[in-house]
């Protein structure tokens, strides 16, 4: 189900209707909450909510048994049954094809004259934001961390609780089990606040993304044409655009959603578009998968402290196998290789040529960073290398016949758009929507509030899917 | 920071706003329709799965879809015939699935727009395409998209501003469509003429074209200019290949049991020469009934359908399509073509 469709609209009221009735006790609606997360997913491909299963059963009983277990040969084995299950999913269903595909062309390139067909495996919605989410509840135990979850019904709602369930926020067991433990309602506030998230994430996304920037970046991406520069910087610079109000629309109708039920979601997304830097840039975007490759994966590959060489390879492999969580072609390695690459060009730059951030450079720096990234997009959406190649050199200017297929008010729109985005993301670097909202007059909010909304109205969108659900 | 106060005045100015904005839509002579979607298409597919013997299939493109009126049909025979077919559509693809994924042995009128069906089988080209997503929506549908669609019926059927139509009209009224028509500077040449929509449909299906396409001159020939634009951009018929692939499924089909029915819709004017110069008759229509072997109707033949006219040179006026369903219907039934559930 889809947070921008007429059948989630349906079903919010419903929850929130049963939720806030005093027809059940907590339990009961922890109850109600954990079978309407099943219904939310099940109402996409009904049979794959038993992969949802399988990963609650397996890490819940791994959990259970690395809270008693004192055998450390023992505890390995449950954390890597976890692991084994998880990472088994993962690559069976969304790394299968990528893997016999590769596997196929080493073994033509000894000569060997091998075929087969691929598998054509259906993806499950949101397989890699739950089974990261499981994961670091098994890791989290065994490195005794957390104390496991207080019951079963506890833990099966954090796996599915259904606002974050298919693309994040990826939130640790410690920042939302525990809020499962007593009865949660929003206050007024609190749950006005959560409606005002949800017009946002609802904007961003059916407004935004779908009709001002998605048809540029489909045009220029999907062109099998030698493009014109100015049509491929148009449709990168839509497509930055794009992902980032998809993506950060959906995290915040999430955010929202739970905010409606009294449950605190963390953010994902700190106005990542104004960042200074890389290392600033991954500490405001996708902040909960970032940090979650900070702490199970660069940091238990030597992070920072076994020397400057270790560290580097720790931190381009990071970005590398980030790059490839979504999705599983060489162009997200790419894209992830370039990331690890600028952080530690950054980091060689602190090293050997520091210098002062100030109000007055630090808007040039941004609009750098904000430029080097939407280098990477390139890679991210371009489905073939040819396609990223070629686009990166018409960028360049270094093929100036390429065709024009954008016509002038469409470069004008994405321009004004993604204009308006950098200056707002730099404006609230420092600041967040909440701080600004209450030095705003209630009249100037509302006012706000009541074209957002009316803008998506007769946007009418029409259940466009989010990107990140591919991932 | 007072949200109560927000909330009220945001809820106020937008219901403002929305009734305003219907209203304006209204006034400008804009009123609920139904979009023609994948999601209704597949509603309808879905019947194929429990059609019996008795019921009949329309397929093929905007010609099957706006010439065959549903009511007229049942009148006359007591049975609502499923209509599938569609615009801009070789029948090819949608015939595949309904023989290959069906049990159905009942009747199959395919409606041949030679420019559409003698078209091509390539996957990636406008006239294949389009019905083959049809075909995988509908297999991939998820129980979301079914509920999505069933909770946007009364909206469309309520709202004249819901009007965001999968075809991407040009007199679409959705926000992406407004501003698709803001125009600034020449930097790329647009030769497709504006495609305004002709037709409205209703939940059953039925397809009748505007009555403003049959009063408004000026604007029937903003359709005619599609077809010449269409007409002059279509690459050459692959008559070949789209016998072949259809014959092997009109074979399977008839093995089964089923009845296939062809039928070639009236065109007129400059389509009408069009057809005649680019895909004869006799090497076309002729051949493929030949081989087909099946019972078929052309317009031509009939001297009540000979000097029908299209007012947009290649569909029937909603009153002359409830004049040409009937009179084909009476036909088939003194062919025996299809049966009289009224009088059987």
């Amino acid at each position: 189900m889809l947070f921008n469709s007429l059948s989630f609209a349906v079903f919010l009221v419903i929850v929130l209707a049963l939720y806030y009735s005093k027809l059940f006790n907590w339990t009961n609606k922890k109850r109600m909450l954990l079978f309407a997360s099943y219904v939310f997913y099940g109402l996409w491909n009904p049979p794959l909510v038993i992969l949802l299963w399988i990963s609650t059963v397996v890490d819940w009983t791994a959990g259970k048994r690395l809270a008693v277990e004192e055998n450390q040969r023992k505890r390995k084995f449950w954390l890597l049954l976890s692991m084994f299950v998880n990472l088994g999913f993962l690559a069976f269903f969304k790394y299968g094809d990528f893997l016999l595909e590769n596997f196929v062309s080493i073994v033509n390139s000894f000569g060997i004259d091998y075929k087969v067909r691929p598998m054509d495996i259906i993806l499950p919605m949101g397989i890699s934001f739950y089974t990261f989410q499981t994961m670091s509840y098994t890791i989290d135990l065994y490195k005794r961390k957390i104390k496991p979850a207080r019951t079963f019904l506890d833990f099966a709602l954090y796996v599915t609780f259904f606002p974050q369930l298919v693309a994040g926020p990826i939130v640790r067991a410690k920042d939302l089990i525990t809020q499962f433990y007593e009865e949660k309602r929003a206050t007024s506030n609190q749950f006005i606040w959560g409606v005002f998230l949800l017009t946002i994430g609802l904007f961003q996304k059916v407004v935004l993304a779908d009709t001002l920037l998605s048809g540029v970046a489909d045009d220029v991406f999907g062109s099998d044409k030698l493009l014109h520069g100015i049509d491929v910087w148009t449709g990168t610079l839509a497509f930055s655009g794009q992902i980032f109000f998809d993506f950060a629309g959906y995290s915040t109708c999430a955010i929202g959603i739970a905010l409606m039920l009294g449950i605190i979601l963390p953010d994902n997304f700190r106005y990542p578009y104004a960042s200074l830097g890389f290392s600033d840039l991954w500490d405001r975007w996708h902040i909960s998968l970032s940090s979650w490759l900070r702490d199970y994966l660069y940091i238990p590959l030597g992070g920072n402290r076994h020397g400057i060489t270790r560290m580097y390879v720790a931190l381009m492999l990071t970005m590398l196998l980030g790059g490839l969580w979504h999705g599983a072609a060489w162009t997200f390695m790419v894209w992830g290789g370039l990331h690890g690459t600028y952080l530690i060009l950054e980091k060689l730059q602190k090293q050997y040529l520091p210098f002062k951030i100030t109000k007055w450079n630090g808007i040039f720096l941004a609009f750098i960073t904000f430029s080097c990234v939407n280098i990477t997009w390139v890679f991210f959406r371009a489905r073939e290398f040819d396609t990223a190649w070629n686009m990166i050199k018409s960028m360049f200017y270094m093929q100036t016949n390429g065709e024009k297929i954008l016509d002038s008010f469409n470069i004008i729109k994405v321009c004004v758009v993604i204009g308006i985005l950098f200056l707002c993301h730099w404006i609230m670097r420092n600041t967040s929507m909440k701080e600004v909202s209450q030095k705003t007059s209630p009249w100037v909010l509302g006012v706000v509030w009541a074209i957002l909304f009316f803008l998506i109205i007769i946007a009418q969108g029409s259940g466009e899917q989010f990107i990140y659900f591919q991932f | 920071m007072n949200l109560k106060k927000s909330l009220i005045i945001a809820f106020a100015i937008s219901i403002i706003c929305i009734i305003s904005w219907e209203m304006y839509w209204r006034s400008q002579g804009y009123y609920p329709t139904l979009n023609d979607e994948k999601a209704l298409w597949s509603m309808h597919r879905a019947n194929v799965e429990k059609a019996t013997r008795d019921d009949v299939v329309i397929l093929g493109s905007s010609r099957a879809y706006f010439d065959i009126q549903l009511n007229e049909w049942e009148t006359v025979t007591g049975q609502k015939p499923i209509q599938l077919a569609s615009t801009g559509s070789s029948p090819l693809p949608i015939f595949n699935d309904i023989v290959n994924n069906t049990d159905f042995k009942g009747t199959v009128i395919v409606g041949v727009t030679p420019g559409l069906l003698f078209s091509t089988t390539y996957p990636k080209a406008m006239p294949w395409e389009r019905p083959q997503a049809k075909v995988n929506y509908y297999q991939d549908r998820t129980y979301a998209q079914r509920l999505n669609f069933l909770l946007s019926i009364p909206l469309q059927q309520n709202l004249a501003f819901m009007s965001a139509d999968e075809e991407k009209w040009a007199d679409d009224i959705d926000l992406k469509a407004l501003l698709k028509r803001i125009k600034i500077g020449d930097r790329i040449e647009s030769k497709k003429p504006p495609f305004y929509n002709f037709g409205e449909v209703t939940i059953d299906r039925n397809m009748s074209m505007t009555q403003r396409t049959v009063t408004d001159t000026a604007f029937a020939n903003s359709i005619t200019e599609v077809w010449k634009f269409f007409g002059k951009s279509a690459p050459p018929p692959d008559k070949e290949s789209t016998m072949a692939f259809f014959l092997k499924d009109v074979e399977k089909f008839k093995a089964k049991g089923g009845n296939l029915v062809l039928v070639r819709f009236p065109s007129s004017g400059g389509v009408r020469i069009g057809e005649s110069h680019g895909l004869p008759r006799k090497d076309f229509w002729d051949d493929l009934v030949q081989q087909a072997n099946v019972k078929s109707y052309h317009f031509e033949d009939y001297e009540q359908f000979k000097n029908l006219k299209c007012p947009e040179w290649s569909h029937l006026s909603s009153e002359d399509a409830r004049f040409f369903t009937t009179e084909l219907v009476q036909l088939m039934i003194v062919d025996d073509v299809i049966t009289n559930s009224k009088t059987n």
